[in-house]
């Protein structure tokens, strides 16, 4: 039969191809301290840019056993050139993960690690009523997958807050469920009390009750400023992350427009963008978007 | 010895029995069948009165049920009794071909050439429900083929023409072989033409086209009573402009092939049975670089695959007589939408306009006519038929019809019943039907297809509930040796007409749309439509023939429907003498009075149109040649029909010239 003159489009091959997917769990770091080895694992054994799921594991050095841990603390710390530190949103005391056998949390680095700026990991585990204090520099990569995007700003109540996109990785055309966290740094109100680092300099909260209002559209000047029907604004859940859903018309470069409210429902930051369809004009953003491709 | 006769005039429009597939029965077999009516008006000869070297459109525009979108010069797009392509199946010798543009650029008709086909048999309702679901009726291409055992084992045509106003130049050629147990007929078509001028000699640009059609059968006798066949044509149409359109067509390609099967029977009550499969494939690439008014451009190619396969018996016994029909074909639709970032390096922004759509349809249909008496025959049959879709990547259907099944099935009813009555020299008959159709791919799982006539963007809905056609038919004639009076009159009751509306959700995607509409059920709709045809011979050699149709059509507001034809005429008079002919028509449309602003329509002037030509026919050697000359809008009036897409004016005066040798 006559072949067809031009290809038809594979674009769930495309997708695949545009995005990278992060999906095992793979051994990050490794720490050695006494009789223990701790493993940190991450997705794809790298830190990114963005938000991270991290998993912690304690075992024996020389039999490779699992130990049994009662707590562990995690502490992500940036040092700058000039001997600022700074952290990110993280998860301080650890769950822990009874199947998995380990202790689970994340972290939302906000920079690549790059010369100047360096990050360390602090993490403290209790085994038989014992204390352990370790630290690790690392390596944090810039995000390779902008559907793992973040954002952080200064509120109009002054606070600082971070938005991260946790989900989907991978989106298609259609709905998505959208997972975010929203965290917010809290000033510490007193000098360190302890020794470096004193968690208390370093707390980030994930906000609770607050709405995060969607509007996804296409910012292409031949997208007009496309959107798409049956968005769902973002609301928190009983895992601290704001859920909402997101619905992808067509594959390509997309900006989540928010708008951030707080649990008295005041917009902390983000406006309104027009509805109008403008043909041939880039698309206007909210102060407050994440952009994402897929 | 076929000639040449210039009168597809009697059987025209009074031509109620005579039908160019049954005269093909006969010959295709030494054996004789049985006179065979059926009540197909049969346009018999693919010329019109007027214009030998017609093209497949202009050769329907000349019937009275008939109108047409017109997106330009090329591959307009059949209305019958005023509805639109998704109302009515259109086939080719019963084989069901979809077009790939989601734009309507490809209707199939534009897939023949009109030296490939013998006829169309125009089936008005229920009655046109032999090849699938309908509401509107059925518009059958039939092709020509060659009988068997000609005198002549070698014959062939030869046509070429000049047309001036749009320079075309076209040359039409077949020739084909016969002898008592094989025949092959090959034929080639080209056409090429520029951009049109208007009755204002103003150009109107990205009106050119250029079509390449070829066929080739072959058919071999199995058997006194029996032959087989296989047929093939190969389409392709390049560089088409659709001026009324925001693109243009770059390629369209089709190829269109099928075996059958036929076996004649001399006794019983089985007369014929007649089966094929078939198979037809057919590419689009549209192209929108050829706008600079254009920003922006996309991508957007179409595919559409289908294989079918059908299966007729003619039951004869008595006064009655059946045709029983089975139907099954799946069609694969897809198109594509792709949208270029600024940066073009970066990744393109993609969607289906057709998200795989399949269509897989089987039905049993039927036809009874049985002759109660010298005077009078009941027509009666029904079909029922299976239709269902799946879209494979659903999940464009899921934004605006969040967890729509990817799969659906129809049941799809039809019904009719007609009764003809002659007394004397007057005729009557009364009819009804009712049937289901499902919607078209479009209706059902379109994604952002951009309609140019109200700009919006067109979103399917795959929960539509079938359409359902309550249709009553009348007629009544009159005719003696030297005139004919006919009217006639139908009517649609149409129970969940399928609309686009504007909905409140979502944003354009296309460049040019100012907003979306989705396809939507209207409560119902109502379709009248009225004709009257005379013809009356003043002199032996003088005769004179007369046009006048009438049609109305609201949904459930009493609001206008869109593209319905307003009153409208033709009236011609033809002179024959010998080897001459001359004739001269006009045609026009009175002032659309009932128009749609709500479905993108304005009010559209009345025209008036006239034309005339004349045809010198010289014999010698065996050979005969005919010369023809004329000019078509003579008077070169300016204006556009109703249905002109985007109201672009249609074309001026145009002279053409034909000479068509047969040997
Ligand atoms: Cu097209």
């Amino acid at each position: 039969m006559v072949a067809c003159t031009k290809d038809k489009t594979d674009y769930e091959a495309e997708i695949a191809t545009e995005v990278t997917e992060y999906v095992e769990f793979e051994e990050a770091a490794r720490i050695t301290v006494g009789d223990y080895d701790i493993g940190v694992e991450a997705l794809n054994g790298t830190f990114y840019v963005g938000y991270n799921e991290v998993r912690v594991k304690v075992t024996d050095k020389q039999t490779g056993a699992d130990m049994q841990v009662s707590s562990v603390t995690f502490l992500p710390i940036r040092k700058e050139e000039g001997g600022n530190t700074t952290s990110c949103p993280h998860r301080y005391d650890m769950n822990i993960s009874t199947d998995e056998n380990c202790f689970s949390g994340y972290a939302v680095f906000t920079d690549a690690s790059r010369p100047g700026g360096n990050w360390e990991l602090y993490i403290s585990f209790t085994i038989d009523g014992q204390l352990y204090s370790v630290h690790q520099a690392i390596t944090v990569e810039e995000q390779l997958n902008m559907n793992l995007n973040m954002t952080s700003f200064t509120g109009k109540d002054d606070e600082q807050y971070i938005i991260a996109l946790v989900s989907p990785q991978r989106p298609k055309v259609g709905e998505n469920e959208l997972v975010a966290g929203i965290y917010r740094f809290e000033q510490p109100n007193s000098p360190p009390t302890s020794d470096f680092p004193d968690p208390s300099q370093f707390t980030y909260t994930e906000v609770s009750g607050y709405t995060l209002l969607l509007d996804p559209r296409m910012p292409e000047p031949s997208m007009g400023n496309h959107s798409s029907p049956n968005n769902v604004d973002l609301t928190q859940r009983d895992d601290g992350l704001y859920y909402g859903v997101v619905n992808y018309t067509m594959t390509g470069n997309w900006t989540l427009n928010f708008i951030l409210q707080n649990e008295e429902g005041r917009i902390l930051r983000g406006t309104e963008v027009p509805t109008v369809f403008t043909p041939g004009i880039e698309g206007v953003k909210s102060e407050l978007y994440i952009d994402v491709l897929f | 010895m076929k000639k040449k006769i210039s009168i597809a005039f009697f059987g025209l429009f009074l031509g109620i029995h005579v039908s160019a597939q049954h005269t093909h029965t006969q010959s295709d077999s030494t054996k004789h069948l049985k006179e065979v009516k059926i009540t197909a008006i049969a346009k018999k000869k693919i010329e019109t009165d007027m214009k030998m070297a017609v093209s497949v459109d202009e050769f329907l525009a000349s019937s009275e049920n008939i109108s047409f979108i017109k997106r330009g010069a090329y591959a307009w797009e059949p209305l019958l009794n005023n509805m639109s392509t998704e109302r009515s199946t259109l086939t080719i010798d019963g084989m069901h071909v979809f077009g790939a543009c989601t734009d309507k650029m490809d209707p199939v008709t534009s897939y023949v050439e009109s030296n490939d086909l013998s006829g169309i048999n125009i089936t008005s309702g229920q009655e046109g429900n032999m090849h699938g679901a309908t509401v509107a009726g059925s518009i059958d291409l039939k092709r020509k083929s060659i009988p068997f055992g000609m005198e002549r084992k070698w014959s062939g045509a030869y046509q070429s023409g000049f047309e001036f106003n749009n320079r075309q130049f076209f040359n039409l050629s077949n020739l084909s072989y016969s002898t008592e147990r094989f025949t092959a007929d090959g034929r080639v078509s080209f056409r090429k033409a520029g951009n049109y001028r208007d009755g204002k000699n103003d150009e109107v640009n990205h009106s050119q086209y250029n079509k390449f059609n070829t066929s080739l059968g072959l058919a071999y006798k199995t058997g006194d009573l029996s032959s087989v066949r296989v047929d093939a044509i190969y389409d392709k149409a390049k560089d088409v402009g659709f001026p009324a359109l925001p693109m243009d067509l770059w390629l369209s390609r089709a190829i269109i092939t099928s075996a059958s099967y036929k076996q004649l029977f001399d006794e019983g009550l089985l007369r014929v049975w007649d089966s094929k499969v078939y198979f037809n494939a057919i590419e689009h690439y549209m192209d929108d670089t050829t706008r600079p008014e254009n920003l922006v451009h996309m991508d957007m190619p179409g595919w559409s695959t289908t294989y079918g396969l059908l299966s007729r018996v003619h039951l004869k016994k008595d006064s009655y007589s059946s045709e029983i029909q089975a139907n099954a074909y799946e069609n694969l639709s897809i198109a594509e939408m792709t949208m270029y970032p600024q940066n073009r390096s970066k990744k393109t922004m993609f969607a289906y306009s057709w998200p795989w759509v399949m269509t897989r349809f089987a039905g049993l249909s039927m036809n009874n006519t049985w002759d109660i008496s010298e005077r009078s025959r009941l027509n009666f049959g029904g079909s029922l038929g299976w239709n269902y879709n799946r879209s494979k990547y659903v999940e464009f259907n899921w934004i605006f019809h969040p967890a729509t099944p990817q799969e659906k099935s129809r049941i799809l009813p039809g019904l009719h019943a007609s009764y003809r009555l002659e007394i004397d020299q007057f005729a009557f008959s009364v009819g009804t039907g009712y049937g289901h159709r499902a919607p078209s791919v479009s209706e059902g799982y379109g994604y952002y297809i951009y309609n140019s006539f109200d700009r919006y963007d067109y979103i399917g809905n795959p929960d539509l509930k079938n359409e359902i056609s309550y249709e009553g038919n009348a007629s009544a004639g009159f005719r003696n040796e030297r005139m004919g009076v006919e009217a006639k009159v139908n009517y649609f009751y149409i129970q969940n007409y399928i609309v686009g509306r504007i909905l409140s959700l979502g944003s354009p995607m296309n460049y040019q749309s100012v907003g979306v509409k989705g396809y939507t059920s209207l409560d119902h709709a109502r379709l009248f439509n009225l004709s009257l045809n005379a013809n009356y011979d003043i002199l032996r050699h003088l005769h004179w023939k007369g046009m006048l149709s009438y049609a109305r059509a609201t949904d459930d507001k009493k609001g206008n429907l869109p593209f319905i034809r307003p009153l409208s005429y033709q009236t011609s008079l033809y002179f024959m003498h010998r080897k001459l002919g001359v004739w001269t028509s006009v045609n026009g449309d009175f002032e659309q009075q009932k128009y749609s602003p709500e479905y993108g329509e304005d009010q559209t002037p009345a025209y008036m149109i006239w034309n005339i030509s004349g045809d010198y026919t010289l014999n010698f050697k065996g050979y005969q040649a005919v010369l023809q000359i004329g000019a078509e809008n003579l008077f070169n009036t300016y204006y556009s029909t109703y249905a002109d897409w985007g109201n672009i004016p249609r074309m001026g005066r145009n002279i053409f010239t034909t000479l068509k040798i047969n040997f």
